[in-house]
């Protein structure tokens, strides 16, 4: 499958769009590669770009002068990825954005997207139905962060993307669970059971 | 020896790739026990081998990276052309064509790894330091590789290319890494873990999640 045939099936499942409206929407994105551990996005900067991705692991992750790190979310084929807050406000990231093993995109502006939204009704509709999926996605989270022991976000975790756990440093998912990556294997060994 | 300067980087961000793909696959998920075990009396344990690359990597990796920061600017080079200590160097870490690893080398002290070792906290080190080797590797197709030179580990005053320094130092952590596999084939055929539980893991999804 090609990468727009990708986009293109990702955004039916969501919203379907007039032919015409498809063909305007996927001639504005562009391929775009980066190899392991590429910043996509730094914290302080604005994130111009929405990515879609067809290959590869990437994280948005929250990085301080205290050394405080926290990954919000693991991104990967077929979804979109980027700093979504930062994107559709077009105000400076708290967050950065990696690629966490090589991966494959296909890339947009917002300022191209923007335009489109504005001439297009259904495309910006589409979007819209999009960002409340996203909205939906984080309120899901803020329960998992506030009421779930670590082990309970694991296997929540491991049903959503079992696929992570063989791709990606454990650190990673130590740091998306809020444990020390040092006690992960003692979890990874108490679910094995 | 002339290399192809992508061609060479090419080459190099591949074998780091099988490597790290090789750590996060397999070993993250073996037991601080088969990490651990030595398969011959004196012989070093996988998380031996790994920890003595740590060892190298924390002098390296910090060195490249202020190498390339120094040469900033310098416009790549079509071509590397390998210097005669740096080749030596490298070709000393090549192992056999048969896959076995060329005559012992005595490592030096400090470089030499304890017996007893955290393998989680090992193998999270050696991990993060591949992420920043191939992070390096990748920089370096902007970085002429003749002209950055870094200081090695046994002597501050005698400089290699960065080019060469890439080359020893993946053969380096290649040589390791096989001994490290050798080490665990042993070791898992000694504590009858006969696949590692990853893979259990991987094929048991239903009952792995309750």
């Amino acid at each position: 499958m090609s990468q727009a045939e990708s986009l293109e099936n990702f955004i039916t499942a969501v919203y379907p769009l007039p032919a015409a409206s498809l063909q305007a929407f996927l001639s504005v994105w562009e391929p775009f590669t980066g190899t392991r551990k590429t910043i996509l996005t730094r914290a302080g900067d604005t994130e111009r770009n929405l990515y879609f991705v067809t290959k590869g692991i990437q994280r948005v992750y929250y990085f301080d002068e205290r050394n405080r790190e926290a990954t919000i979310v693991f991104t990967y084929a077929p979804s979109f990825s980027g700093v979504a807050d930062s994107f559709l406000t077009q105000t400076p990231s708290r967050f950065f954005a990696e690629t966490l093993t090589p991966s494959a995109f296909l890339k947009t502006s917002f300022r191209q997207l923007d335009e489109l939204m504005k001439a297009d009704h259904d495309v910006e509709r589409m979007i819209r139905i999009l960002s409340n999926h996203a909205f939906a996605g984080v309120l899901e989270r803020m329960v998992e962060i506030q009421c779930f022991t670590a082990e309970e976000k694991f296997k929540t975790l491991l049903k959503r993307s079992p696929h992570l756990l063989n791709l990606i440093p454990h650190k990673y998912i130590a740091s998306y669970l809020g444990i020390d990556a040092s006690n992960f294997s003692k979890l990874l060994a108490k679910i094995r059971i | 020896m002339k290399y192809l300067s992508t061609q060479l980087l090419d080459g190099l961000s591949s074998q780091t790739e099988t490597n790290i793909s090789k750590a996060i696959s397999e070993w993250q998920f073996l037991s601080n026990t088969v990490m651990t075990l030595q398969p011959a009396p004196g012989a070093w344990s996988a998380s031996q081998c790994l920890e003595h690359l740590n060892s190298y990597g924390r002098y390296y990796l910090p060195a490249i990276e202020k190498s390339m920061a120094k040469a900033n600017g310098n416009k790549p080079a079509l071509y590397f052309k390998s210097s005669w200590l740096g080749n030596y160097f490298y070709k000393m870490m090549l192992p056999e064509n048969n896959g076995s690893i060329k005559k012992k080398m005595k490592s030096p002290k400090d470089h030499q790894p304890r017996l007893e070792l955290n393998s989680e906290k090992v193998l999270n080190e050696f991990i993060s330091q591949l992420e920043i080797l191939s992070r390096l590797l990748s920089a370096a197709y902007h970085t002429d590789l003749n002209s950055a030179r870094v200081p090695i580990s046994i002597s501050p005053f005698i400089k290699l290319k960065l080019g060469d320094v890439f080359l020893f130092l993946t053969a380096h952590i290649n040589r390791h890494v096989l001994k490290a596999e050798r080490a665990l084939q042993t070791a898992l055929k000694e504590t009858s873990a006969s696949l590692p539980p990853g893979y259990q893991l991987l094929h048991s999804d239903s009952q792995f999640i309750h």
